[in-house]
C-alpha cells in the first residue's frame, strides 16, 4: 500500500469532465483508493496506471456510447443511400446527413457539459463520440460493400466521392467532434449554471 | 408490479446487503467482482448505483474520507424497502424457473 503512488493527473481531469461535481468526489476517491490499496501493490506503477486509464475511459465510454451510435447509424445509412439509390444531385442529402451530424455532436457535448457542470466534457464526449463511431461506420461500408459491388454499386460509390472518402472520413471527424463538442460543452455548462443559479 | 432486476443490479444489491455499514462505492465494487468472479468496470458499478437510487431501490449519504483516498468523501448506500422487495421478488422469481429441476442439469442433451 502506498499513500504516495498517483494515478495519470490528465485522467483525473478527464474523470472530472465527464462526471457531475457530487459524484467526482466520491468516485475519484474510490478509484484513488483501489488504485493505491490494491491495484499498484499487486501490479506495480505502469501496470496500475493503465487499469486507471482503462477505469477512466470507461466513464467516458458511458456517455458516448448512445451519441456514437446515432452518429454511425447515421453515416452508414447514408453510406447505403448513396450507394444503393444514389441521386442525380448529392446537394440536398449532403446538407442534411452534415447537419444531422453536427446535431448529433452538438447535442452529444450539449448533454454531457450540462450533466457534469464543466464545459470540458463537451469536447471529451465530442471526440469519444467521432472516435467510437468511426470504427462501426468503417464496418457498416465494408459489410455494405461486401454485399454489394455489382458494377452499378461501383459506378455509384465512385460518383459519391469513392471509396476513400467513405473510410476516411470517420477518422476526420474526431476534428469536428472537438470544435462542435466544445461549442456544446459551452452551452451545456452555461445553462447548468443558469439552472443552479 | 414487481422491479425486474438483471443479474448485475442484483450482484451490486446483494453486495450492499452484504457489507451493512460499509457499504461505499468501493467496497461494493470489489464485493461484486469477487462474487461474480470477473473484472468489473467500476463505470458500470456506479452507473448501476445511480439507476438503482433513481428507482428508489437504494439511498446514499456521504462520509468522510482517509488519507489513502486523498480525502475525498465515501457515498455510502443503503438498501430502501422497495431494493428489499425487488431482491425477494427476483429470488423467488428464479426458484420459480428452477422449481422441479435438480441442479446441476444432466441428461438433457
Amino acid at each position: 500500500m502506498s499513500v504516495s503512488a498517483t494515478p495519470p493527473g490528465w485522467a483525473e481531469v478527464l474523470l472530472r469532465a465527464v462526471l457531475t461535481p457530487g459524484d467526482f468526489d466520491s468516485v475519484s476517491g474510490d478509484l484513488l483508493e483501489q488504485y493505491r490499496e490494491s491495484v499498484h501493490p499487486a501490479r506495480g506503477g505502469r501496470r496500475a496506471d493503465i487499469w486507471y486509464v482503462t477505469q477512466v475511459l470507461g466513464f467516458v465510454w458511458r456517455n458516448a456510447r448512445l451519441w456514437a451510435t446515432l452518429l454511425a447509424v447515421a453515416v452508414i445509412a447514408r453510406t447505403a443511400m448513396d450507394w444503393l439509390v444514389p441521386p442525380v444531385d448529392f446537394h440536398a442529402r449532403a446538407n442534411v446527413s452534415t447537419l444531422l451530424g453536427v446535431g448529433i455532436l452538438l447535442l452529444a457535448g450539449f448533454w454531457a457539459a450540462s450533466r457534469s457542470g464543466s464545459f470540458a466534457a463537451g469536447p471529451v464526449v465530442g471526440v469519444a463520440t467521432a472516435a467510437i463511431a468511426a470504427p462501426i461506420e468503417v464496418l457498416g461500408a465494408v459489410t455494405l460493400l461486401a454485399g454489394w459491388h455489382d458494377p452499378m454499386t461501383m459506378a455509384a460509390i465512385r460518383g459519391s466521392g469513392g471509396l476513400e472518402e467513405v473510410l476516411t472520413l470517420p477518422l476526420v471527424m474526431v476534428v469536428p467532434g472537438i470544435v462542435l463538442g466544445t461549442i456544446g460543452g459551452l452551452l451545456g455548462a452555461a445553462v447548468k449554471r443558469l439552472r443552479t443559479a | 408490479m414487481a422491479e425486474v432486476l438483471g443479474a448485475f443490479e442484483q450482484a451490486v444489491l446483494l453486495a450492499i446487503v452484504r457489507l451493512r455499514e460499509g457499504a461505499y462505492g468501493r467496497a461494493i465494487f470489489r464485493e461484486v467482482q469477487e462474487r461474480m468472479e470477473r473484472d468489473v468496470a467500476a463505470g458500470a458499478v456506479h452507473a448501476t448505483l445511480v439507476r438503482l437510487e433513481k428507482k428508489n431501490l437504494l439511498a446514499s449519504s456521504l462520509g468522510p474520507g482517509t488519507p489513502i483516498r486523498g480525502g475525498r468523501a465515501r457515498r455510502f448506500y443503503r438498501l430502501q424497502p422497495k431494493g428489499l422487495r425487488a431482491l425477494n421478488d427476483s429470488r423467488a422469481a428464479a426458484d420459480n424457473l428452477w422449481h422441479g429441476l435438480k441442479w446441476p442439469l444432466k441428461g438433457y442433451v
